[in-house]
């Protein structure tokens, strides 16, 4: 006999917190995906960000329970701080667009904010395609690594 | 309230030693209820799924709900932060199962010199260390019950180190190995190591309703989808819920143990986490089966007026002498340029495991540092997990590298080297400044005190691991690796944790008897690893299992005497 229903315990965002911060990632949401096309161009031997919707991805990942709420607000406020720091980031060709970002990573908490939207993106990449990037497994293909079989067939375990 | 249906016997945790018991108790003809915090998820239900498995608090609880509280010194202070600040979880699988779901299965019996310890090698300064109430004899039925049951794979090769067993062979041979071992192999024979083969907690045959391992690639941290992997799970409760005497139920937290005199337990006050509504599970005996740190805890959280500063506590030595595994690890890079005695297909082939483990170690007498307790070596590839691997290595000094250079540096690593992993185990001494307690403020979402863990190794278990490590990169390097790096420290192993509950035949110095019975409630067990006043140098869950079996046994003797 098994007692007990088998969904897990989903645990509850606190809602009014989730509606500004979603405001207000919106907002920077054009920062991010500059970095991360940055960070991940066309013409590399791995596919490109812009190609692979990492920003759609972030921003699902971001806004789901289960990512630590903490780093959520970090996401946004590094993004708010870089833009601060260089108001016109987004006009930036790549050549200014680099150096402002290596100029933002000589503070202690923009080297932070950039690795974490380098593990973001990576994580877009290289994750299952379920969860709507590394499409057609072009990220896997290019390394020629695969993720393991069953592969998901939801988000999450849902 | 209606009145709650009397259970022969009522397990907290359905992981690795719970598992035992229930097959054990259920298989005598007991009535069992067991309770699980966390979620059923079944074999069809798990997928190889990096994000979900392990980045993401999914099948451990989320850590703004549930938490533990960790005490390191950081410049000669104590320091203590929330896990939900450090993001360094200490839980390690709670769902039906528990953490057996997620383990890689690599199997050590510990050797009969690591139940005397003491005796052995004497006192050691700054350390508990103590013989143990039993001995290798008292428990090596167990272990070879372990075998059958749970189903461990493997090939006897008799060495020094090597405990003596009382079957000549493992009931199922090793898992197919890649490649590499033969140039591992060579290595070590050329530096005079003996490599053996890793007896391993995985099917390679079929069995029953369990299939044969199918090489998924992705085996540590991952729920198995043939139940080759012998989870608690698998190997243990189908065969306990066929006997129609377990009542698994999945969802339920136990919040405090309840007694009802100074040497009884009424009840187990649990919450059902999807509805939130309190029950008590009633029961002539209950059994912790927690995991160490977590049982402790549930103990201590147990005071009441009967018992003040907590269940089994007469001693004051509930929580203390946590231990974990020590040691460390290592690796280097196998180049497809450089790659000596294999073909680099061979090397790149998925799945197949390194199965390799090294004993010479395991008690060391040197000319130069003399004679002292060693530890053991297991090898494999390094994980697999792609998003972690893609992570690494990706600073050029402080600089992080992206763009096109990122690209060429990734798809190098990816598909140019493998690289090939050390661990090393040894003992975590017991010592005054590692334990459990309680914390006097923080509290888990269902305002029960987390675990406070103190932790702090001895500097004798960083030496024993050095010691070990420059042996292993002398390996690596004969096998021809590159960027060969080890880290050995104080840090500890979460999923391997031990002790808070020592076993001994004195109450005043022990929390439980030799057979893991509480000394002050007779009607109270653990059958987790929190019993183990030293913790050997092997991982410990053969140990857990076969503890658990013989505990087991212990049980069903009181309830059949009709003595609760
Ligand atoms: C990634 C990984 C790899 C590992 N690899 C190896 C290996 O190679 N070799 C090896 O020997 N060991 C390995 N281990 C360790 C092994 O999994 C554990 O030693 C073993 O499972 C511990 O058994 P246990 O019964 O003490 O606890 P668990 O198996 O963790 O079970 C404890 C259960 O109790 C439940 N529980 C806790 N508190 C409560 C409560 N208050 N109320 C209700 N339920 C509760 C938990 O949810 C959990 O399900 C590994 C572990 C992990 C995570
Ligand atoms: S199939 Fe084999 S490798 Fe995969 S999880 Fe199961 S036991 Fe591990």
């Amino acid at each position: 006999m098994i007692l007990g229903s088998i969904t897990g315990l989903s645990a509850c965002l606190k809602a009014e917190n989730a509606h500004a911060q979603m405001r207000d990632f919106k907002k920077i949401r054009p920062v991010i995906a500059a970095v991360q096309e940055h960070m991940f161009p066309k013409n590399s031997t791995l596919p490109s960000a812009r190609s692979m919707h990492t920003i759609d991805f972030t921003e699902e990942t971001i806004f789901h329970h289960t990512y630590d709420k903490d780093i959520r607000t970090f996401v946004i406020a590094g993004a708010q701080e870089l833009i601060a720091r260089e108001e016109r980031f987004l006009s930036y060709g790549p050549a200014q667009k680099e150096k402002a970002l290596r100029a933002y990573e000589q503070t202690g908490y923009g080297s932070n904010w950039l690795a974490r939207i380098m593990t973001l993106t990576m994580e877009a990449l290289f994750s299952d395609p379920v969860y709507g990037s590394n499409i057609n497994e072009s990220g896997w293909r290019a390394i020629k690594s695969f993720g393991g079989i069953p592969r998901p067939t939801t988000r999450y375990i849902a | 309230m209606m009145k709650q249906p009397l259970y022969d016997a009522v397990i907290i945790g359905s992981g690795a030693s719970g598992g035992a018991v229930a097959y054990t108790l259920t298989k005598a003809g007991y009535k069992v209820a067991m309770l699980e915090k966390g979620r059923l998820i079944r074999r069809e239900e798990f997928s190889k799924d990096e994000l979900a498995y392990c980045r993401r608090d999914i099948v451990t609880p989320n850590l703004f709900d549930e938490y533990h509280v960790i005490e390191q010194k950081v410049d000669g202070k104590w320091e203590a932060t929330p896990t939900y600040d450090s993001g360094w979880s200490f839980w390690n699988g709670n769902i039906v199962g528990g953490s057996s779901n997620f383990m890689s299965g690599m199997f050590h019996r510990l050797h009969p010199d690591d139940f005397r310890l003491k005796s052995k090698y004497g006192a050691i300064e700054g350390a508990n260390v103590v013989d143990w109430p039993i001995s290798y004899e008292d428990i090596e039925p167990y272990y070879t019950m372990a075998e059958n049951i749970v189903g461990i794979s493997g090939h006897y090769k008799p060495h020094p180190f090597e405990p003596p067993r009382s079957t000549p062979d493992f009931p199922q041979p090793p898992t197919q190995e890649n490649e590499v071992v033969k140039l591992l192999d060579r290595s070590c024979r050329k530096l005079g190591v003996t490599s053996l083969v890793t007896p391993r907690a995985v099917l390679s045959q079929d069995r029953g309703h369990r299939k044969a391992c199918y090489y998924s690639n992705f085996c540590g941290s991952y729920g198995c989808s043939s139940g080759a992997k012998g989870s608690s799970r698998e190997a243990l409760l189908p065969a306990a819920l066929a006997t129609g005497n377990l009542t698994l139920m999945s969802n339920t937290h136990v919040k405090q143990l309840v007694s009802e005199s100074k040497t009884h337990v009424g009840y187990a006050l649990a919450v059902d986490t999807i509805t939130g509504k309190e029950k008590h599970i009633r029961g002539r005996i209950f059994i912790v089966a927690a995991q160490a740190h977590e049982s402790a805890r549930l103990l201590l959280n147990s005071a009441d007026k009967n018992h003040p500063d907590g269940l089994a506590n007469s001693s004051g030595e509930l929580g203390k002498n946590l231990i974990f595994s020590g040691g460390g690890s290592g690796q280097g890079e196998l180049h497809r340029d450089a790659l000596k005695h294999i073909s680099f297909d061979a090397l790149m082939q998925t799945g197949l495991f390194v199965n390799r483990s090294v004993l010479d170690w395991y008690f060391i007498d040197d000319w130069l540092e003399g004679k002292f307790k060693g530890g053991s070596v297991e090898f494999m590839f390094e994980h697999q997990n792609i998003i972690s691997r893609a992570l690494k290595h990706n600073y050029d000094g402080e600089k992080l590298v992206w763009g096109k250079a990122l690209g060429e540096r990734v798809v190098k690593r990816f598909r140019e080297q493998k690289s090939i992993r050390f661990e090393i185990f040894n003992d975590w001494l017991p010592t005054d400044d590692c334990f459990v307690s309680v914390d006097p403020t923080h509290k888990d979402k269902y305002g029960m005190p987390v675990g406070k863990l103190r932790i702090n190794g001895h500097p004798q278990d960083v030496k024993v691991g050095n010691y070990i490590a420059k042996k292993c990169e002398k390996i690596l390097e004969e096998m021809g690796a590159k960027n060969i790096y080890s880290s050995v420290s104080n840090a500890p192993a979460q999923n391997l944790v031990a002790g808070g509950c020592r076993f001994g035949d004195d109450p005043k110095t022990s929390v439980l008897n030799k057979y893991c019975q509480a000394h002050d409630i007779p009607n109270l067990f653990v059958a987790d690893a929190s019993f183990m006043p030293t913790g050997g140098s092997v991982a410990y869950t053969w140990t857990i299992y076969a503890n658990a079996f013989r505990v087991a046994d212990k049980i069903v003797e009181v309830l059949k005497k009709s003595e609760v």
